[in-house]
């Protein structure tokens, strides 16, 4: 009785399969839909990088005049590197990245292992991790500027209690110190979603692997090392790569708790660009120092998107 | 015997108390946030759990000095028109791009990933410059151009993903039956991918909420957006923590249910597939 519905379906076949799908797709249905996306970002990112880029060759003072200025070479990018507030800010963006990134990392990885076991507790936990992440950056910013008030903070006066020597610490008072901070609130929000996206890939490793181990007499810390972080290193790879990308790009936190202070220990590139652009309006010399930030984005992205398109991983 | 029972039942204390302190870590900051919300100027400046709550605060914010509830408004129009922009455009090119074969959509589509990371500063001098000679600083339009600078791009990239998750056999099937392109897309494939629409929908709205950067430069009196206004409530003393705190609640609890809503694609939706 089968046989001749098995035929058919044969018989449809080659029909069915002569043109392909996307021989069916409409060449001007392509352009249309895919014109307003061409469009706008045409408009929104293009047109703004190459105005940008035109400009960082310009001499162009908007205190002095509304029309852009003449054209001086290179001299806004040479400026950048004899530059002491650029450099600073460079020094400062490099330390507060190497911060926030390790402690995001050292934590997500803690919280991670921690919680990988199903159970009921753990679950509970899980749920809890998205939490910090979608917090506005400003309120990110204030609530860790409130709780380490070194009068009335929290967290500040628990610190104090558990290290009597930190009593009272101005926190945002000192150059290392209020960086930390901001770090901290970054990590805040940051670390619980790494621990998510760990707790994901230690799922997919195999429990045979680690009981196989165990049997061998391999201690906990052994087994971290030799097999847990090694199948965890590709994703670890992926995720410092993107953190990097956003910790160079600080900037909330910095105008909300320290407004770059003490001195100007905390002046991130993205702050100082920013102090350049619409305080001196300086556009000329903003532009220049916003490219340079470019080329550093493009290089750390270079990694990024190599490994994201690499057949190999995906 | 008893010593190894004894040590494996110390392990378990020790991480039940491990998770406890991750809990506190996560968790405290939005629910100390949240009492003081509650607290009057008195409570505030002190570390008390317990406490006489007031609402004060929130009639205080909701109040003829400070309010809030016309920053809520500009901030829910920039998200909204944000959000109507970027989803059809964004779902529309994704489309294309996961499923039309044709020569430059790989480049193409490389060139939108990498546009993502373009620093914001780069986008905002000309535009700043050009809204001031258009006379369009402070206005709510001006602030949706330059958010979708960062949202088209991240939803576009998002959306691919869904679409190359669906297996083409389903649209291979419509064809079979008859429909066109056109309706094939509207019957079949976006409602398959309704889940994705609907995430890059909370993502782009969440993104333009919490905007600061661009908001700070190109907005001045009238078009006011939440996070700014939150900067602004201070007093003669300094930030007043206890309206910033209720302030902080309102802007804050939309976005924690809505991250709720989609926590399944939670973790995906940031590293746009970049975790497998």
């Amino acid at each position: 009785m089968n046989t001749p519905q098995v035929s058919t379906e044969q018989a449809l076949k080659p029909l069915a399969l002569k043109r392909k799908p996307h021989q069916l797709h409409s060449a001007t249905l392509r352009w249309w839909l895919l014109g307003p996306a061409l469009l706008l970002i045409g408009a929104t990112v293009i047109y703004p990088m190459v105005s940008s880029f035109i400009t960082s060759f310009r001499d162009w003072r908007l205190i002095n005049s509304p029309d852009p200025g003449p054209f001086v070479g290179v001299q806004n990018y040479a400026r950048a590197f004899t530059d002491r507030g650029f450099l600073n800010s460079l020094r400062v963006s490099g330390l507060y990245t190497l911060i926030s990134v390790g402690l995001t990392l050292f934590l997500g990885l803690g919280m991670a292992l921690l919680l990988s076991k199903p159970t009921k507790l753990n679950t509970f936990t899980r749920a809890l991790l998205i939490f910090p992440f979608a917090v506005t950056p400003v309120l990110k910013g204030f609530s860790w500027k409130f709780m380490l008030n070194p009068e009335y903070g929290v967290y500040a006066q628990m610190v104090g209690a558990l290290i009597p020597s930190l009593k009272g610490y101005l926190w945002l008072g000192h150059d290392f110190s209020a960086l930390f901070v901001i770090a901290l609130s970054e990590v805040w929000g940051w670390s619980p979603l790494f621990a998510l996206m760990f707790i994901g890939a230690l799922g997919s490793i195999p429990p045979e692997t680690t009981e196989a181990a165990k049997m061998d007499g391999a201690t906990g810390l052994q087994i971290f090392w030799k097999i847990t972080l090694p199948l965890l290193a590709p994703v670890i790879y992926i995720v410092a790569l993107l953190k990097t990308i956003s910790a160079f790009k600080m900037f909330d936190q910095v105008t909300i708790m320290t407004g770059g202070g003490p001195g100007d220990s905390t002046q991130t590139l993205y702050y100082h660009v920013y102090q350049l652009a619409f305080r001196n309006l300086d556009l000329g010399y903003a532009s220049a120092v916003s490219y340079l930030l470019v080329a550093l984005m493009a290089a750390i992205a270079f990694f990024y998107v190599r490994t994201l398109l690499s057949p190999k991983e995906r | 015997m008893l010593n190894a029972r004894l040590q494996r039942q110390l392990g378990q204390g020790a991480e039940v108390i491990a998770t406890l302190l991750v809990i506190f870590f996560v968790m405290f900051p939005l629910v100390w946030i949240g009492l003081a919300s509650l607290k009057n100027p008195v409570d505030v400046y002190s570390t008390r759990v317990f406490f006489q709550a007031t609402l004060d605060n929130y009639s205080a914010i909701f109040g003829p000095r400070i309010r809030l509830q016309s920053n809520i408004f500009i901030s829910a129009l920039v998200a909204f028109l944000t959000v109507a922009i970027t989803v059809p455009v964004g779902a529309a090119a994704a489309y294309v791009l996961s499923r039309h074969r044709f020569r430059g959509r790989e480049s193409l589509s490389l060139l939108i990933l990498i546009t993502q990371f373009v620093p914001a500063v780069v986008v905002a001098i000309p535009y700043f410059v050009l809204f001031r000679s258009l006379g369009m600083i402070d206005t709510p339009i001006a602030l949706v151009i330059v958010y979708l600078s960062f949202t088209l791009p991240y939803a576009i990239w998002m959306l691919r993903g869904f679409f190359d998750a669906l297996p083409v056999e389903v649209e291979e099937a419509s064809f079979i039956d008859g429909c066109n392109e056109l309706q094939t897309l509207r019957y079949v494939t976006v409602p398959l991918v309704m889940p994705g629409i609907l995430v890059s929908a909370v993502f782009a709205f969440i993104s333009a909420w919490n905007e600061f950067f661009f908001a700070l430069i190109l907005t001045r009196s009238n078009t006011v957006t939440l996070p700014i206004s939150i900067m602004n409530i201070t007093g003669v003393r300094g930030p007043q923590w206890e309206q910033l705190s209720a302030a902080g609640m309102v802007v804050m609890i939309p976005i924690l249910v809505m991250s709720l809503f989609i926590r399944k694609y939670f973790v995906e939706g940031i590293t746009v597939g970049a975790v497998k």
